[in-house]
């Protein structure tokens, strides 16, 4: 719940900020009115993707400044749309 | 050896005897949601071994953190504070916070004044974590992989210790910008053990920090939670 506060004093401060969060907390971040929230369905820990798949990754960051850039009014969440994945070893 | 309840086992995954912070989740679930989530595990495991795709291995056990974790807040606001964003993406200054735990090898923040604490040491002290204010770590936004810690008794860390852009990703923001889709970077990201005293960080460590980067020209953060 700490970067969910962190959020919301940035926001007052006049900071926009983006939240790239599991869906795992889905529950306890939404009541917090986080004002930009994308959710991912990974396993914790790992708000981004798998390690080394740094395409997923990267794809989930563009997806939150994308977020970032076109919300016009708090709170905007945006579940990404794509599965946790495991890599070929 | 003394008798132990299953409910004392599946418990026993969360600071206790089998501590393991990926499935310290059991604690939420009910002896039955644990023992159908463990049976189906082996199933999938073994499913796993036999074809090669351990992809509903991984989803099963993220469904099982989720039903656990994917309760009410203790924490609930009627306002949403919001700031629009001041200029287009590729023509502002964007910073990284995350509350993973890193730190740069050498800057250890040390907390509660010990040196190179361990992970399983921080594990241990989650509760005293629990009450103190957060410390942030600084971390250049050129660091080297191989040059970042991170300790956190909150989370599994083996994840973001084996590749911190899960959660820390410097890389990715490093080629954004390069491309011109981020107008420019902070010269530092950002981090703390989110198990941290909330009251303290709302009012005391938060604005702080919120002043920090509205000093450095820092116009927008990406924030990533553990």
């Amino acid at each position: 719940m700490s970067v969910g506060h962190v959020a919301r004093v940035f926001e007052a401060a006049g900071i926009p900020t983006v939240v790239i969060a599991i869906a795992t907390f889905a529950g306890r971040l939404a009541p917090m009115q986080i004002p930009r929230l994308l959710l991912t369905p990974f396993l914790m820990g790992r708000p981004l993707g798998a390690p080394h798949d740094g395409e997923r990754q990267l794809d989930v960051l563009r997806l939150g400044l994308e977020l970032l850039e076109t919300a016009v009014a708090a709170p905007t969440v945006v579940h990404y749309p794509h599965s946790f994945r495991t890599l070929p070893t | 050896m003394d008798y132990e309840s299953f409910s004392e086992f599946k418990n026993s995954f969360s600071y206790g005897s089998r501590s393991d912070l990926s499935f310290k989740f059991f604690k939420g679930l009910s002896d039955e949601e644990t023992t159908v989530f463990i049976q189906t595990l082996f199933t999938k495991v073994v499913d796993a071994m036999d074809s090669g795709d351990w992809q509903p291995v991984a989803e099963h056990v993220i469904a099982g953190q989720k039903a656990s974790y994917d309760k009410p807040a203790s924490f609930a606001y009627d306002d949403a504070p919001f700031t629009p964003l001041p200029k287009p993406l590729n023509q502002l200054k964007l910073g990284l916070l995350t509350s993973s735990g890193h730190f740069v090898d050498g800057d250890d923040p040390r907390p509660f004044g010990q040196e190179n604490m361990t992970q399983f040491e921080a594990m241990v002290r989650i509760s005293d974590f629990l009450r103190e204010a957060p410390t942030l770590s600084t971390i250049p936004m050129n660091t080297a992989p191989k040059k970042l810690r991170v300790r956190h008794g909150g989370y599994d860390i083996r994840g973001s210790a084996a590749d911190p852009n899960v959660i820390l990703p410097l890389a990715h923001l490093q080629s954004l910008a390069a491309a011109g889709v981020i107008g420019e970077l902070a010269e530092n990201a950002y981090s703390f053990v989110g198990a941290a005293a909330q009251t303290p960080l709302l009012k005391k460590s938060a604005p702080q920090w919120a002043e920090m980067i509205k000093q450095r020209g820092i116009e927008a953060m990406v924030l990533l939670p553990a």
